[in-house]
Parts: C-alpha cells; structure tokens; sequence
C-alpha cells in the first residue's frame, strides 16, 4: 500500500516541522505547568508523606502543615493510653527568624522532634546525624537554605531568635510549599527558643498504630478524649495540605487556564497549518476523488496526517520537558511527570489534532472532483 | 452496445439567479476500441461533457449509459473506480510519489493492494516506456515523461474507459506526438474507448472519429 498521508506530510518538511512544533509547544506547556503544579503540591506534603505516622493530631481547623497552631503537649498522654496506639509523639512545626552572617533576617520553618529516627524524618540527610540533635544546641539544616542564607557548611552557626545554634547536618529534598528552609531540631530546644508560644505546647500529635489496629476506631477514641483537635489520617491530611494550596492561591485555577491555553495554541497552529496544507493540496484530493476515492480516504489521509503530527509534537515536547527537568531543578523547581501525565497528553495530543483536522475534513467534503479539470 | 453512451444530456451552471445552459440534449456514443476525439473552441463546453462522462460532474438533464447500464448518480465514485481512467491536462500527479507509486496509489484506490498493486503498476510505468524512471519523483521528470506516468495511471486497473483533457497542451510537438501514438498504441491493443478533448490539430491523425461541440451542443 502506498502511504499517500505520510508521504505528503514529509514532503513538505518545513510545514511539517512547523506543525509538529505547534504540537510539542503544546505538549511542553502542558508538562511544565501541569508537572510543575505537581512539583509544588509535592512539597506542599512532602513532610506529611516522609513522616511515618498513621495517624495526625492538630488543633481544630489547621489549614495545612505549614500553618500549625499549638495546644498542650500534655495531650499527648490521652494518646498514648488508648488501646491501638503503638507510638505518639509530639511534633513542633514552628516559623522562626534567623539571623545571618550578612545581618539580612531570614526565616525558618522548624521541625522538632524528640526523636526523629523513630519517624524516619526527614529522609535526604547527606551530612550528620539526627540522634545528636538531642546533644545540645544544634540543628540540621536543608541544602535549599543556601539559596537565601548563602553558603553554609557544618560546624558553622546560625543565630535562631537571638540563640546560636551549630549546624551539625544537612539535608536534600526536604522542602515546604512556602519554599521557606527548613530546619531540625530538638523539641525541646525550640520550645527553649519562643518559650511564650510554645513552652508547654506543641502543634502536632504524631501517632503510629499498632499491628491490626482499627485505624478508625483510634481515630475515634482520639476524637472523644481531645474533642478541641482534629484527627486525620496521613493520606486525608496530605491531601488537606494540599488543597489549602491549590484553593488559596489559585494555583489549580492558574494551572487549569495554563493548560487550556497551551491546548489552544496547540489546535489553533495544527488545524491552521492542516488546513493551509489541505487548501495547498486540493488538487490532489480532486485527483484522490476522480480516480475513484470518496470522502472516506481523503479523511483518512487527514487523520493520519494528524495523528502523526500529533504524535511526532508529543515525542518533541516530551523530551523538551524531560531535558528541563534539570534545569528547574537549579533553581529549587520540581518537576513531576508520572506516567499517567504521559498517557493522557499523547491521548490528548491525538485526540486535539484530530479535532484541529475536522476544519480539512468539512473543507473536503465539499471538493468539486471537476477542479482537476481547471488549469 | 456502446462502452459509453449518453441521451439527450444538459447541464445547465447557475450564475448568481441566472440559469446558464452548458450542454444543450447531447447524443454521443463511443464503442469498445474506439478513438474519439472531441474539438470545439474555448466556452463551448468540451470539458463539461467530459466531466459528465467521467461522472465527476452530474447532468441537469438526461441519461449516461456506461456499458448499457444506466448510471446511478449515487454511485459515481464505485463507477470511477471501476470504469473509467482519466490523463489531465495539468497531469494531476502526486508530487510526494514517485512515478511508480502513483501508479499504484491509483490501483490502491481501486481496490488493488501489496504485491498485485505492485506487479500492475511496474507492467503500466514499463509499458509506457519509464521502467529507468520509475522511482524518480514527479519534479524529476520532464513535461512528456510526468504525461507517460499520468497515461499509465489511467491504463492501471483495466478500466474500460479512458478519458483525457488535452493531453498534449503541455507538451511541445515531438513529444506531443509521442504521447499520442503511444497513447493509441496502448488504447487500441487493449481494446479500451478512448475520448480525448482537445484543441491540438495533431489528435485528429490518431483518431477514429473526430466530433465537434459548440455552444454545447454538438454539430
């Protein structure tokens, strides 16, 4: 069989390439945004998904992690008596100043813990070690710090609300949606350092169940013994974190109206540069029609020319965005593109561009067979 | 039985409210071997007529008979496919195949597919003389020799009927001249009809009968 759709398609190597870029272009916009907007909301949990807690305790209505509000450590008791419960342990998410060397004031967002090994938190560390936080005035540090604080390394000091801590460690990939560095300590070194907020408070419950407990019955038995927090599991207070993102910012709204613009400036470059080359080779079509083809096979020919368009922008684009990934990772951005996204932007690219060639499938519905006769 | 046949046939065209009559009740009919050529001046309705008896344009009026059967106007397509061949004046050649390919795309469309579409096609660009030239593609080739591919796209598939608009316009007198023979050569030896519109003093010498149109009817 001769592939006439192939063939006219690649014979014109600059339409063609310029058909495949309006595609790719597409394809790119939609892998940034849309794996961008994933990378964000990564961060806006990621905490969440290290920790290893089934179960959060939090004060009534917290809009998200990053946001905590304090209530009693002593709560923590009511916890750890209930029947289910194998651990609980108090967590201060707390913003802080910190002076730098430069004299400029910056924040910090901490996270303190009496033992963050039990809770396998936070997982990039590349310099220390997280038992020798409870030794004293120490912290671990994340490398996204050096970003605003400029260069650090260990064993230097960086003063927290007037106190000079050392730095003992460091992380990678421990980030927040507010892009604030984050920082460990021990518990209590930082209810030591903002004794008026959190002296004899924290802003979390962390709770592990034991084996083959009811997961909800505990969470009912926490509901009736602190009955001012609230209790989430870790997959209901991942997703609450992030929608307090998606809804407060606009950010999903932003990302939606991005994506609808790609998508148009997709369809509106395919099914113009489809249609120029339609109205270019008419007279070929007539020709398809006057020896003896229908409707049927011009409109396969346009398919095939769309679909190849559609999937040649898709391979383009998606390397694009593949070879930016790095790129956005210099300057802290996360790029996520699972396979999911893959799938259903090549079924979209298809799906538009076939979409973009029914302009050319009306255009030759109407071809007059007789204009091959015209000179 | 006449290949082609048609009665009392009129077209008229519609100018804004104007009804402008094309072809005024012609009786025409061509037999199986037969070269017809067909002359009139510009506007007298040559290449309406041929559209018509290669079911590409529908008449006002009248009946088309190919083979005796009476054409059935929602079935044009089936019947080109079928029955007839067409060579144009501006050779109509796809410009991303090669001479080979196009032949054989025809044959596609046809019906013909693989290693018989394949077979058809080289027996047709050979016959015609560009077996050497088979691969080249359209802009490769001279105004003759894209004639040659356009003539033994219309011979593949065995169509009964050939119908060609002004062949030769485009080519300069040898090669006009060449086209011509072999064009009548390859019509007569496989017994097709062959009507050919044209204004080209030099089709008369192949044809069997020359008929002339004016102001649509034929005289």
């Amino acid at each position: 069989m001769v592939d006439l759709a192939t063939k006219s398609l690649l014979h014109d190597k600059l339409r063609f390439f310029i058909t495949v870029s309006g595609v790719a272009f597409a394809v790119t916009l939609v892998f940034v945004q849309v794996g961008l907007f994933l990378g964000l909301m990564d961060n806006a949990s990621l905490t969440i998904d290290q920790i290893e807690a089934d179960l959060w305790v939090t004060s009534r209505n917290t809009p998200n992690v990053d946001f905590a509000h304090t209530f009693p450590e002593t709560y923590i008791k009511r916890v750890r008596a209930i029947p289910g419960v194998a651990q609980a342990d108090n967590l201060i998410v707390w913003f802080m100043n910190v002076n730098l060397p430069t004299g400029a004031v910056e924040g910090t967002e901490v996270y303190a813990l009496e033992n963050f090994e039990r809770w396998n938190f936070p997982q990039g560390v590349v310099d220390g070690n997280l038992a020798d936080l409870r030794r004293g005035p120490y912290m671990v540090l994340d490398d996204s710090a050096k970003k605003r604080w400029g260069e650090f390394t260990v064993g230097d000091y960086r003063e927290v609300l007037g106190r000079r801590l050392k730095i003992i460690g460091r992380t990678v990939d421990a980030k927040s949606f507010t892009t604030t560095p984050l920082t460990f300590m021990d518990y209590r070194l930082a209810q030591s350092l903002n004794e008026s907020d959190l002296r004899g408070n924290t802003t979390y419950i962390l709770v592990r169940l034991a084996p083959g407990a009811d997961a909800e019955a505990v969470r009912k038995e926490i509901r009736q013994r602190l009955p001012y927090n609230d209790v989430y599991t870790k997959s209901e207070w991942a997703k609450r974190s992030r929608s307090y993102w998606i809804d407060s910012t606009g950010l999903g709204l932003n990302m939606y109206i991005t994506v609808f613009l790609g998508c148009l400036v997709g369809i509106v470059v395919v099914a113009q540069t489809l249609y120029t080359s339609t109205m270019e080779h008419i007279r070929e079509f007539g020709t398809v029609k006057a020896i003896g083809g229908g409707n049927g096979e011009i409109y396969a020919i346009l398919g095939k020319q769309a679909t190849i368009a559609a999937v040649a922008g898709f391979a383009l684009g998606a390397l694009q965005a593949f070879a930016l990934r790095p790129v956005m990772a210099k300057i802290d951005l996360k790029l996520i593109i699972p396979m999911e996204l893959y799938v259903a932007v090549l079924l979209g690219a298809v799906a538009l561009c076939l979409g973009a060639a029914v302009i050319s499938f009306r255009k030759v519905a109407t071809i007059d067979p007789a204009l091959v006769f015209r000179t | 039985m006449s290949i082609l046949q048609t009665r009392r046939i009129e077209k008229d065209f519609h100018e804004g409210r104007e009804v402008v009559p094309v072809l005024r009740g012609i009786d025409f009919a061509v037999e199986r071997g037969e070269i017809v050529s067909l002359e009139g001046p510009s506007g007298s309705g040559k290449t309406t007529f041929l559209s018509i008896l290669g079911c590409i344009l529908t008449p006002t009026r009248g009946e088309l008979l190919i083979e005796g059967q009476e054409v059935d106007q929602r079935k044009l397509a089936e019947i080109r496919k079928r029955s007839l061949g067409f060579v144009f004046q501006q050779f109509n050649l796809f410009p991303s195949l090669t001479a080979l390919e196009n032949v054989e795309y025809a044959l596609n469309v046809k019906g013909m597919k693989n290693r018989e579409a394949r077979d058809e096609a080289q027996r047709v660009i050979e016959a015609v003389g560009l077996g050497d030239r088979q691969h080249f593609l359209p802009r490769e080739l001279s105004g003759g020799q894209k004639q040659r591919v356009a003539i033994a796209r219309a011979l593949a598939g065995n169509a009964p009927i050939l119908l060609a608009d002004e062949p030769t316009a485009n080519l300069d007198t040898t090669v006009g001249t060449q086209i011509l023979e072999m064009f009548r050569a390859l019509a007569k030896q496989e017994n097709r009809a062959l009507v050919i519109v044209t204004h080209d003093p030099k089709v008369r010498s192949i044809s069997d009968r020359v008929v002339k149109i004016q102001d649509g009817a034929l005289v």
